[in-house]
């Protein structure tokens, strides 16, 4: 019965979120809210202060993103599990975020339902996304297309690769061009092989892919 | 007919414009001219025939071109051509008091009509003045309202991004504070297996609804996130939701990435590339459509292409509307824009941003 709660840590830049998200918590037994914060300095402070089970961190902070947050958290506290909470999309962020190093994302209007089965989810190691999300990958895993993996990007030819590096580091397809002293006609050509190479859909992805390989392997 | 001589009259007007250039010392020499060769006409024709009107041309061309005082001196000269001539080839009167009689009459005629002459020609001139003043004063106004045009489109780009902030930041996480309430609401309520817990939990679904009808406006008063890739992602989602929506196939084309720096540049492409597929819909009744972003190296270009009914030779007004307003936020980020029927039949929109002009430019180092 005096078994030690299971404490979490609120980072979110809006106080009434953070108001009911501790009522909600507090209302099982086995939870407590241990702190929170509304921006990403003080909250890997008191973190690293209060050495909390599980962090809950929104995106969008009044200082600091979110995702360098989880990937502090990642680098200095790994034993906390960091659950996303959040109002963007998760089509668009909640892979960023799991890479980030998040153990689960959840949106923001899904929030009542699902915190504490994410809570209790994480804490049981496993990682928490939405049904919907689970499909998305799912699917992108069978089309062989979810990660721009070593192996997939292995498969690039060195003029393709150095393409697919400078677009990673953010620069547009024009500077790519003019440092490669290639046509964009060439560079164009290179873009459609690694689209083909990596099973991406449109430019879009490409760019999203290059990014995240990039961040992922920054020695390359 | 009545067009026939305006257009006469007017390249008339631009002749004698054209003669208003040429130096003083031309009209000079020409009136002076003109008054010795009738002079010696008048002089060969004997003093009994009169040859007074012809001197007029000369009295003309030094009252348009020279002013009054020449005019006088050229009216008087000729006057006293022609009678020296007369007199030289012989004529005879009753009384010397009748040639200076005839002479002072002629002078009062020419001076008459160099009055008339002199008169018209400061007329015209201040007319021309006039216009003139008046088209810079409209230049003025148009540049003016233009001015306002333009300001008026970045207000309201400005509130819609504002608003749309605002539900997104402070609206949804007010309403998912209050779901949360709700659901501690609901808990307690089940706790005690009390039946109005169902209630508590439709509260809950409500507000839940309530967020993704906020995000939603949100997302249509700001489309494109801030990032420099936002624009592929905005238009992506675009394309999808409006082929959902209006059961026609949108699709997004888009072969090399196109960064956009400027948030204001890339919001101004995504409403351009917005109006286009709308009317396409709307007006064109089309069943397919094209958005192309696409970069080369004079500069990133926007295409919506449609195979719809195409442009109508002329607009109705609020069509014209929307047109211009493409135009405009064309404009506004240094764009060239072009709406036009494609040789499929179907709408071809663009716009172009060279790289010289590109607002982008300041980030490229």
């Amino acid at each position: 019965m005096n078994k030690a709660k299971i404490r979490i840590f609120l980072v979110d830049d809006h106080p009434l979120v953070r108001e009911w998200l501790t009522n909600l918590i507090h209302q099982q037994a086995d939870l407590v809210v241990c702190g929170e914060s509304e921006d990403a300095p003080h909250a890997l402070r008191e973190i690293g202060a209060t050495k909390p089970d599980v962090a809950i961190v929104d995106i969008s902070l009044k200082q600091g993103s979110g995702i360098e947050l989880i990937k502090n958290l990642k680098g200095m506290l790994p034993d906390v599990a960091v659950i996303v909470l959040s109002m963007h999309d998760e089509r668009l962020y909640a892979e960023r975020a799991l890479r980030a190093g998040a153990r689960g994302y959840i949106m923001k209007r899904e929030t009542a339902k699902k915190v504490i089965t994410a809570i209790r989810q994480v804490l049981d190691g496993k990682i928490y996304m939405s049904e919907s999300l689970a499909a998305i990958f799912a699917e992108k895993f069978v089309d062989g297309r979810l990660p721009a993996s070593g192996s997939l990007v292995e498969q690039l030819s060195d003029r393709e690769l150095e393409v697919f590096q400078l677009l990673g580091k953010g620069y547009e397809t024009r500077q790519v061009a003019e440092m490669m002293n290639v046509s964009m006609k060439t560079v164009q050509a290179h873009c459609a092989h690694i689209k083909e190479k990596l099973k991406l859909t449109n430019a879009a992805e490409l760019l999203r892919e290059a990014v995240r390989w990039q961040e992922n392997y920054p020695a390359n | 007919m009545k067009g026939k001589r305006a257009t006469a009259e007017s390249s008339m007007m631009r002749f004698v414009k054209q003669l208003e250039q040429r130096s003083r010392a031309v009209f000079i020499t020409a009136a002076l001219l003109i008054v010795a060769a009738i002079g010696f006409v008048d002089y060969l024709t004997g003093f009994e025939t009169s040859f007074s009107i012809f001197y007029l041309m000369a009295i003309g061309l030094a009252a348009w071109f020279l002013g009054r005082g020449h005019a006088i001196f050229i009216s008087v000269l000729s006057v006293a051509v022609s009678l020296g001539g007369d007199l030289a080839r012989g004529a005879h009167f009753s009384s010397p008091l009748v040639p200076t009689w005839n002479a002072i009459i002629l002078i009062a005629f020419y001076l008459v009509v160099v009055w008339l002459l002199t008169l018209l020609h400061s007329l015209q001139r201040e007319l021309e003045a006039r216009v003139q003043q008046r088209t810079a004063a409209l230049k003025d106004e148009i540049a003016e309202r233009e001015r306002l045009e333009r300001e008026l489109l970045e207000i309201s780009e400005r509130e819609q991004h504002r608003i749309g902030q605002d539900l997104h930041d402070s609206l949804c996480q007010h309403l998912t504070g209050t779901m949360l309430a709700g659901q501690v609401l609901e808990e307690k309520l089940a706790a005690r297996n009390l039946p109005e817990a169902t209630e508590a939990g439709k509260v809950i679904e409500l507000v839940e609804e309530g967020i993704v009808l906020s995000r939603k406006l949100a997302k249509g008063l700001y489309p494109v996130e801030m990032e420099a890739d936002g624009l592929m992602l905005a238009l992506e989602e675009y394309a999808a939701t409006s082929s959902e929506l209006f059961k026609v196939s949108c699709r997004f084309e888009c072969d090399l990435p196109v960064l956009i720096h400027d948030p204001a540049t890339a919001g101004h492409l995504f409403r351009i590339a917005q109006e286009a597929v709308g009317n396409a819909i709307k007006h064109g009744k089309a069943k397919n459509i094209l958005i192309c972003l696409d970069a080369n190296e004079e500069g990133t270009m926007l295409s919506v292409k449609d195979d719809g009914a195409g442009l109508p030779e002329m607009p109705p007004k609020n069509r014209g509307m929307g047109l211009r307003i493409m135009a405009h936020r064309s404009s506004m980020i240094g764009g060239v824009f072009s709406a036009r029927r494609d040789e499929t039949g179907g709408t071809l929109v663009t716009c172009e941003l060279r790289l010289e002009s590109h607002s982008d430019k300041l980030h490229r180092e």
